[in-house]
């Protein structure tokens, strides 16, 4: 299984994230794991990268969780229903990148 | 006329059973029917001048012979037993009702162009001061439905930390309940102008030549024998199925029944929508917060919230009111739908319950297994709808009476509705990091079908509507039958619309204000 080190790494080398500030590590940890627990979380991801082809690639979905904002986008009506959970697009995407990662 | 005195002296109770064929019965009021509209009528004439003659077609407890007259054919949407959805005797549905109520909203009352033949002709202003009035004749607290100030009362009640201008938190009152069979028995009996006649089931409204007003009713016995009803003013308060049958089957003199002159009675039928739909799951800070505001255990919850859609919101989406309520479950649980949950047996035990004076035991949702995933049971308001509809069918009951057929039907808002709903409450706990919510599949479905837990709650409303247009409505702003100058209905069957809430509370604000605008007219 791939540790919190390696998928850091991985991820840092499959794209050049533009203004890297942020912590992998954290984007790829939705709040929505405190509220669903780790295994829905990362079915969630699962069902997301099946469902949207072009977002299965780790560097692809940094990016767009980088760009994405949890609250507005539930404000703006980005959301997305995936096993029945109305979510936001961005934390969609975060679940996304857990469900590569697997760092639980 | 020979009457039977029973209890001690003075009260006043005949069982009609005893009176000898053809005897008539005279009085300046007769209401029709004493369940919660009746005997609340009945009790506002209390020491009145006027002679109130108050029928019960059951007798003082349940009894299996007149319950099975409200046996009906159902052909449209499955649907409970109508037999076991009514109480046929003295009390009426208040014999098993959970003791739910809250108020209608202002938007309840409001023409809404996106929901046909919405909208009453009074607004929720003109009802308030009868709400205040029905809340200690239904055992209920102050009249205050604040959510605020029942977390002032109770500081352990705290609403979710929710954008009212998104969704709101919608309060609930409970009754112990009250049994009005029990608990206004006494009261009845001794009232020196009120003559309470069980075993008296009204079989035809006789009306005059010129079909301008009642002249009598016909009671009719199982033995076959008839009495004679005549009186100043009558007021059908029978239920919303049987008020529509017994106006069905007045067609003496008019073939479609009385007060169809525009083919209005019986049609319009609407219940409520109660149907486990979706799940929420709270954010760790929220659930810590807790979620007293939100429990019930019968008999002794006296008040809770529930999530409906802000007004604003059901305008922009242009869907009908609905209210959420929030039952603990286990991550993986769904809840059972109020038919599901409460089957004709429960119900049965119930009523037993209560009539052996024993409290029903008391009812929580769940176990709190799981402190932070709640079943959502959404109970939604039924779009007016004129094919939904009560009718007479071939089969005839004891009495001779044609038995009714209930041809339940919903419409496609009533179907989009539930799926608006979840987006929006999905996006408001989202946005406010309360938590998040899951829709069950149905609700999302793009197949325009009902799930098999579609369910109602017995709450049978809208058969003989209210509106100021006699083309639109079977009863006048008054509640008086369009064309008929002394005979008023009383009940949920006058609801234009459903609201999102049970009927119980705001019938009898409306059987109080009847009761007054009949003082006007006859005192």
């Amino acid at each position: 299984m791939m540790n919190r080190r390696d998928f850091l790494l991985g991820a840092a080398s499959a794209v050049a994230l533009p203004g890297a500030s942020g912590d992998l590590y954290t984007l790829a940890h939705p709040t929505l794991l405190a509220v669903l627990g780790t295994d829905a979380v990362h079915a969630i991801g699962q069902a997301y990268r099946a469902r949207v082809p072009t977002e299965r690639e780790r560097g692809r979905l940094a990016a767009l969780v980088r760009a994405g904002h949890v609250q507005s986008d539930f404000v703006a009506g980005r959301t997305v229903v995936i096993h029945g959970w109305v979510l936001s697009v961005t934390e969609a995407r975060q679940c996304a990148l857990f469900s590569l990662a697997n760092v639980a | 006329m020979r009457a039977v005195l029973t209890g001690e002296r003075g009260l006043m109770h005949i069982d009609a059973r005893t009176l000898p064929n053809g005897t008539v019965l005279e009085g300046d009021l007769c209401i029709v029917g004493a369940g919660a509209a009746g005997i609340t009528i009945a009790r506002e004439w209390i020491g009145a001048k006027q002679t109130v003659l108050l029928l019960e077609g059951g007798g003082l407890t349940y009894e299996a012979a007149m319950q099975d007259l409200y046996r009906g054919e159902i052909v449209g949407l499955p649907y409970f037993p109508l037999e076991a959805a009514r109480l046929h005797y003295f009390g009426g549905t208040t014999g098993h009702w959970a003791g739910f109520c809250s108020t209608f909203d202002a938007i309840d009352f409001e023409v809404r162009d996106w929901v046909p033949d919405s909208g009453w002709p009074l607004t929720r202003a003109d009802l308030d001061p009868f709400y205040r009035r029905a809340q200690p004749v239904l055992q209920l607290g102050p009249y205050d439905y604040a959510a605020e100030s029942w977390h002032r009362r109770d500081p352990a009640m705290i609403a979710l930390p929710l954008d009212a201008r998104a969704v709101w938190t919608k309060m609930w009152q409970f009754s112990p309940p009250a049994r009005f069979g029990t608990l206004y028995r006494d009261e009845i009996f001794a009232a020196p102008n009120v003559r309470l006649y069980t075993h008296a089931n009204v079989c035809e409204i006789e009306a005059n030549d010129s079909l301008a007003a009642v002249q009598g009713l016909r009671v009719r016995q199982l033995d076959g024998k008839e009495l004679q009803v005549r009186a100043r003013h009558y007021v059908l308060a029978c239920c919303s199925i049987q008020n529509a049958r017994l106006l069905l089957a007045s067609n003496a003199r008019a073939p479609a029944g009385l007060g169809n002159g525009h083919d209005l009675v019986g049609r319009y039928f609407m219940e409520h929508l109660e149907i486990p739909s979706g799940r929420v799951a709270l954010a760790p800070a929220a659930a810590r917060r807790g979620m007293a505001m939100y429990e019930w255990t019968q008999g002794v919850t006296k008040a809770r919230a529930e999530l409906a859609l802000a007004p604003a919101v059901q305008r922009a989406r242009r869907i009908l009111n609905a209210t959420v309520s929030l039952e603990p479950g286990a991550p993986d649980s769904v809840a059972q739908s109020t038919f599901q949950a409460i089957t004709p047996d429960v119900l049965a035990a119930e009523r037993d319950s209560a009539a052996q004076g024993r409290s029903a035991p008391a009812v929580t949702a769940a176990p709190p297994a799981a402190e932070r995933f709640f079943n959502a049971m959404t109970r939604q308001e039924q779009a007016p709808n004129p094919r939904s509809r009560i009718s007479l069918g071939a089969e005839r009951d004891a009495l001779g009476m044609p038995r009714v057929r209930l041809d339940w039907q919903l419409t496609d808002l009533d179907r989009r509705s539930f799926a608006q709903f979840y987006d929006a409450l999905g996006r408001e706990f989202g946005r406010s990091g309360v938590g998040r919510v899951q829709v069950l599949d149905w609700v999302r479905s793009a197949n325009p079908g009902w799930p098999k837990t579609l369910s109602g709650g017995w709450h049978h409303m809208g058969t003989t509507r209210m509106h100021g247009d006699p083309r639109r409505g079977v009863v006048d702003p008054d509640c008086r039958v369009h064309g008929l100058a002394n005979l008023s209905i009383a009940g949920a069957s006058v609801f234009p619309t459903a609201g999102a809430v049970n009927p119980t509370l705001t019938l009898v604000a409306l059987s109080l204000r009847l009761s007054d605008e009949l003082k006007r007219r006859l005192v």
